[in-house]
């Protein structure tokens, strides 16, 4: 690796430690406007039975009476020091909290992206294989369809038909095979369509490509077409939209955990925010930039493997996460 | 033969009326349910003869029929009036999404794009941040911060987008900035602000415009699942979302989520559609 | 070696166990309940699933234990010193007698001996000054909140020796005795109330001497309960001491109240918490059991504020009163088992009396009331006086889940008399902020409260000792005033009777409180093969009779 190759990767770490603590702070900022906090309002609850002054009174006990910027900088600097603080609404450490759910919005996650991949592949297999009269206009409308149809509703569809219907699963068992295959179902749909256009806009390109052409004039048919010349090219640009939008299953597990009644990031922080336990808030928060920030690190650093056609252009930015060039665009990809 | 030529007739001028707008029949299909969800927004009471507030408490729960399309729910209000009702609010509130997210990202990408430097250095930062956070979890956080009602859910959902249109608008600018007749005119001592108004706006709209639509269609999709967590406005209001939510409840008479759901879908997909359209006609 | 060292303490301990035993089920047999058992004969085993909506947020006991939620798991895991039963009868449980001085300052408690935690930890007096200190005290500076309802004249408490306790009090506290058996006096062993906060948040370190002990938790997700086998000392009330019959108890959070009917429905669970009313009487039709068990307490209504016009005018009051049909908000909203109000305070609730009359729909009335306050239809239909329209803002209940259903039929049922109802809808952080008793922009405040004893009413609906003055009247009601202090200075029931009748009269004459309907906070669908719960003063559900049948 060259100098220049690290000063690089330096630079862009050191981005990325910004970014992730602006958000932290960000967060903070953002839930503290409003006033209440979880412990006055269990304190409220009037089976409670305390008195306005009571309540002043454990208040002021616990310094959450203290001015807000003294209280960002108490969290603040025990975030720095990996300290997560602790949970207004149930008392643990929000490093606890968050450690108990992970595991199984991560196997979601996964399945999902598993899900949606296949969708995606498969639907755009058929648009360059089937007849063009039938079958392809509407598998083609098929990722706008994907697109248009919120999440909850799909999931809700799915329950009512699978897990009440034909009884393939317990509802109340989320973790059970079926009824995470079902919820890796909602979550990847949508998330397919966004992957599909990318990837049949592509290969509609490539097909066009003079190889194309010369393997089609050689007898080659358009199944073997697909897998041994167009699917590789056409393919790299989706891990672009996987590394883009890898952080919106988590914002859209928090629908599916909650359709599907799953214990995961997305019901902490469904509980979290109705609450407003800020500390849990601001690590989830800190902890979905993290996530975005090394998936584009990652995606930045297959990308070259994977395609020798982009050399790499040390001391700048070849792949901007930021602002930037309009080919990451999932939706601009697809008018290229 | 007559019956021919007269029907044949109508039907090429047709076909040239759409040739010259270049429209499919989609598309035009499209636009007619985007009418239809505008004029029930505008005046929703020529569609529909019911209350959707009030109710008849003693027909709750009835299934959908000839006097009630979408069946009536759990108090005896006519659902398919409520979804009429309730389209004014859906529709409006992505609208205010996008014109927060479309003003405010335009803004920033602007000004980064075309004044660069340390501003497009520190705009970037802010764009980051924003990004950086997943858009629903995003808009879910600010909602809590300022309050559970449908328009703070719009502001959130348009904040949320805020960070894509600086993107766009900002790599198209500095696309615009860097062609030859800007330069040209740079040269031949037009002002920054003319060069500005009259080449740098203009055609960084044109690339906007149809991802602003397409926006709106996601707009409906993300405020209504604020709603559909019940991030929404307190009853009786009838937003799509909100009705999907309250239909959730009583899953036994599926009619009342699968009939909002279907209005919300049937939207989206036209919406979905245009944007397309605009962007192929470009 | 340590296995059978608790096989040994295991057995020394069933011996004396069996010696109580005998001693309850005498008591039963002399105080004549017929035990619930006595229909069917339980068999022992069995797991079940019960389906709840939240399982809360922390679970300090003393920060949960009031939870509508972590009150069942509560209920299982610990035993109180008293038994409060769905009629507000209180019996001895883990204290066999108590006795009181005559100014009611000084309280002497008997304990029932061999009582442990599941930590092993003895129930002894040191155990119960433990949590005495603590329900009185909290840990404030760790987040440890005092229990609310805890009597604040609380001074000290000694144990005289291992089973004796004797409680000293700063004024007259007759209110004592119940509170003992009140979901928040819940007894902890004192290994874990000297835990930190942090360690007390984690469910499995907290140990009662409950039938059932915490096998597993996640938050959010489930408990999982397990018998307690050396369990001998049950509240002889319910007519059972021994060990529970069930072997496990799920407590499994689905937070769709139509999924969890179907899931029961289907035979995928046995309870389902929190059923929503429209399905209750396919339910039962289909054979499943459902309880609606109310709890002692207020019901559903609103106490107005005074202060606020035009609700500082009688007569719109008492239109509001007559202006609200209660039969529609059964009819449409509940079922026949939501009982209508016959007063602002339980039908169940002893001292509670019978006010139909003056809580009768009568439209004509109401408008009647309105025209004679100044308030004219306009020709919108909205009434106004002096250029004002007569508005309505009602904050919707975020505790009640059918709270927003029958606010929006009440809009409509005053919208016909022209009112205009505005209803806020706010999540419960919100609302605790923004609305309160007498609040400057709370016309109405919705009330869903239990209480123990209905003497202490009147001191809550004022202002003096701490009330909470929720009809903001401050002293400008000499009568209620009056009222407040008789009762509290009455020696006995029959003195008080008459005096808590006129108290409600007075009360909704007036219109300074609108009931809606008789409470049902707790809703149970039940598997038919699951029999034998009980229920108690608070309408909590408990499995520790329950058993399967075939």
């Amino acid at each position: 690796m060259s100098n220049a190759y690290l000063t690089y990767a330096a630079k862009r770490l050191g981005q990325a430690v910004v970014v992730i603590l602006l958000a932290y702070v960000f967060t903070f900022v953002v839930v503290s406007i409003l006033p209440g906090d979880p412990i006055t309002s269990v304190l409220r609850n009037p089976q409670n039975g305390f008195s306005e002054q009571e309540i002043g009174e454990i208040i002021a006990a616990q310094g959450l009476d203290q001015p807000v910027l003294v209280q960002l900088w108490h969290s603040l600097s025990g975030f720095l020091t990996g300290d997560l603080g602790v949970s207004m609404r149930s008392n643990r450490p929000v490093s606890t909290l968050i450690a108990e759910v992970i595991p199984s919005t991560l196997i979601l996650a996964s399945s999902g992206l598993a899900v949606a991949l296949f969708l995606a592949f498969a639907v755009a297999y058929g648009t360059q294989v089937l007849p063009k009269r039938y079958g392809q206009g509407l598998l083609r409308a098929f990722p706008s369809l994907f697109q248009s149809t919120p999440n909850f509703v799909i999931g809700l569809f799915l329950i009512h038909l699978f897990g009440f219907q034909l009884r393939l699963f317990r509802v109340i068992e989320p973790d059970s095979f079926w009824a995470t295959l079902f919820a890796a179902i909602t979550i990847g749909i949508p998330f397919s369509a966004q992957i599909a256009e990318v990837l049949i806009a592509n290969l509609d390109h490539e097909a066009k490509q003079e190889y194309a052409s010369v393997a089609r004039s050689r007898g080659i048919g358009q199944r073997r077409l697909f897998t041994r010349h167009l699917l590789k090219p056409a393919s790299l640009p989706v891990v672009t939209v996987i590394a883009l939008t890898v952080g919106e299953l988590l914002g859209n597990s928090l629908i599916t955990e909650t359709v599907f009644g799953r214990t995961g990031l997305g019901s902490l922080v469904q509980r979290s925010v109705s609450t407003q336990d800020l500390p849990v808030l601001q690590a989830i928060v800190s902890l979905g930039a993290v996530v975005f920030v090394l998936v584009n690190l990652i995606a930045d650093l297959l990308y070259p493997l994977l395609d020798p056609r982009v050399k790499m252009v040390v001391g700048k930015k070849y792949r901007s996460t930021a602002a930037g060039e309009p080919s990451l665009d999932p939706t601009k990809a697809v008018n290229p | 033969m007559t019956f021919v030529s007269n029907s044949s007739l109508p039907v090429s001028r047709w076909q040239e009326w759409r040739a010259a707008l270049r429209m499919p029949t989609i598309v035009a299909l499209s636009f007619a349910v985007i009418a239809i969800v505008i004029a029930w927004s505008l005046a929703p009471q020529l569609f529909t003869t019911y209350s959707p507030v009030v109710g008849v408490p003693a027909d709750k729960l009835l299934g959908p029929s000839l006097s009630h399309w979408f069946g009536t729910d759990h108090l005896g209000r006519d659902l398919y009036t409520r979804v009429v009702y309730g389209t004014a609010s859906s529709v409006s509130s992505a609208l205010v999404a996008v014109v927060i997210g479309v003003l405010f990202g335009g803004l920033i990408g602007l000004l980064a794009g075309f004044l660069g430097g340390w501003v497009d250095i520190l705009l970037a930062r802010l764009v980051d941040v924003l990004l950086s956070i997943p858009k629903f979890l995003l808009a879910v956080i600010i909602v809590t911060a300022i309050g559970f009602e449908t328009i703070n859910a719009a502001i959130a959902t348009g904040i949320s987008a805020v960070a894509f249109f600086a993107r766009v608008t900002r790599s198209e600018v500095i696309k615009t900035r860097q062609a030859t007749f800007v330069e040209a005119s740079f040269l031949s001592g037009g002002s920054r602000w003319y060069i500005l108004s009259r080449h740098v706006v203009p055609n960084a709209s044109r690339s906007v415009l149809p991802l602003a639509v397409l926006q709106f269609g996601e707009s409906i999709l993300v405020i209504a699942s604020l709603a559909f967590l019940g991030y929404g406005d307190p009853p009786p209001s009838s937003d799509w979302g909100l009705l999907i939510s309250i239909g959730k409840d009583y899953l036994k008479w599926p009619w009342l989520v699968y009939a909002p759901a279907f209005v919300t879908i049937v939207t989206v997909l036209s919406v979905n559609r245009i944007s397309r359209w605009l962007r192929k006609t470009d | 070696m340590t296995d059978r060292s608790t096989l040994l303490s295991l057995s020394r301990r069933r011996l004396l166990l069996t010696a109580s035993a005998l001693a309850a089920v005498t008591l039963v047999a002399t105080t004549g309940l017929s035990p619930v058992l006595a229909a069917d004969t339980p068999k022992e085993g069995g797991d079940i699933t019960f389906l709840i909506d939240s399982l809360g947020d922390t679970w300090i006991p003393n920060n949960s234990a009031i939870s509508s939620f972590q009150g069942h798991i509560w209920g299982h895991v610990t035993d109180k010193l008293l038994y409060v039963d769905a009629e507000g009868k209180v019996s001895p449980w883990l204290a066999e007698r108590w006795e009181q001085n005559d100014n009611a300052t000084e309280f002497t408690l008997h304990l029932k001996s061999g009582v442990t935690f599941s930590d092993g930890e003895p129930l002894d007096a040191k155990a119960v000054v433990a949590n005495l200190d603590i329900w009185y005290a909290g840990r404030k500076n760790e987040g440890i909140n005092p229990i609310g309802l805890f009597p604040k004249t609380y001074d000290r408490a000694e144990a005289v020796d291992a089973a004796t306790v004797k409680v000293f009090f700063k004024k007259p506290t007759l209110g004592f005795i119940p509170t003992l058996g009140y979901h928040g006096s819940i007894l902890i062993s004192p290994k874990s109330i000297a835990q930190p906060a942090s360690a007390q948040a984690d469910l499995s370190k907290t140990a009662g001497s409950g039938p059932y002990v915490v096998e597993s938790w996640k938050e959010g997700d489930h408990v999982t309960l397990t018998k307690r086998k050396d369990y001998n000392w049950g509240p002889a009330a319910v007519g059972h001491t021994g060990p529970a019959f069930l072997d496990t108890i799920t407590y499994k959070l689905v937070s769709e109240p139509s999924l969890r009917v179907a899931s029961v429905q289907s035979g995928q669970a046995d309870v389902a918490y929190n059923a929503s009313p429209q399905e209750l009487k396919s339910l039962k039709e289909e054979g499943f059991t459902v309880a609606t068990p109310r709890y002692l307490g207020f019901v559903n209504g609103w106490a107005v504020n005074t202060k606020h016009a035009p609700y500082d005018d009688v007569k719109v009051r008492q239109a509001l009163q007559a202006g609200i049909n209660r039969q529609e908000i059964i009819d449409t909203v509940y079922t026949p088992d939501w009982k209508l109000a016959t007063s602002f305070i339980q039908s169940n609730v002893p001292g509670a009396t019978d006010q139909s009359a003056l809580l009768a729909f009568d439209p004509a009335k109401a408008e009647k009331l309105l025209d004679e306050a100044g308030w004219v239809k306009g020709a919108n239909g909205i009434r106004a006086k002096d250029g004002k329209e007569l508005v309505l803002t009602i904050h919707s209940n975020p505790y009640l889940a059918t709270s927003k259903s029958v606010d929006e039929l009440i809009a409509q049922q005053l919208g016909k008399l022209g009112w205009k109802v505005v209803i806020r809808a706010y999540d419960v952080v919100t609302y605790g902020e923004k609305v309160k008793f007498g609040g400057a922009a709370v016309p109405t405040y919705e009330v869903t409260r239990s209480f123990i004893d209905a003497g202490t009413v009147a001191g809550i609906l004022t202002n003096a000792n701490n009330g909470e003055n929720w009809f903001a009247l401050d002293d400008r009601d000499a009568k209620i005033n009056e009222l407040r202090d008789s009762i509290a200075g009455a020696g006995s029931f029959d003195e008080r009777s008459p005096l808590l009748n006129d108290l409600q009269k007075h009360v909704l004459d007036q219109g300074y409180f609108i009931p809606r309907t008789q409470i049902v906070q707790r809703i149970y669908v039940q598997s038919p093969t699951l029999k034998g719960e009980t229920y108690n003063g608070v309408a909590y559900a408990s499995y520790y009779t329950a058993f399967i049948a075939d």
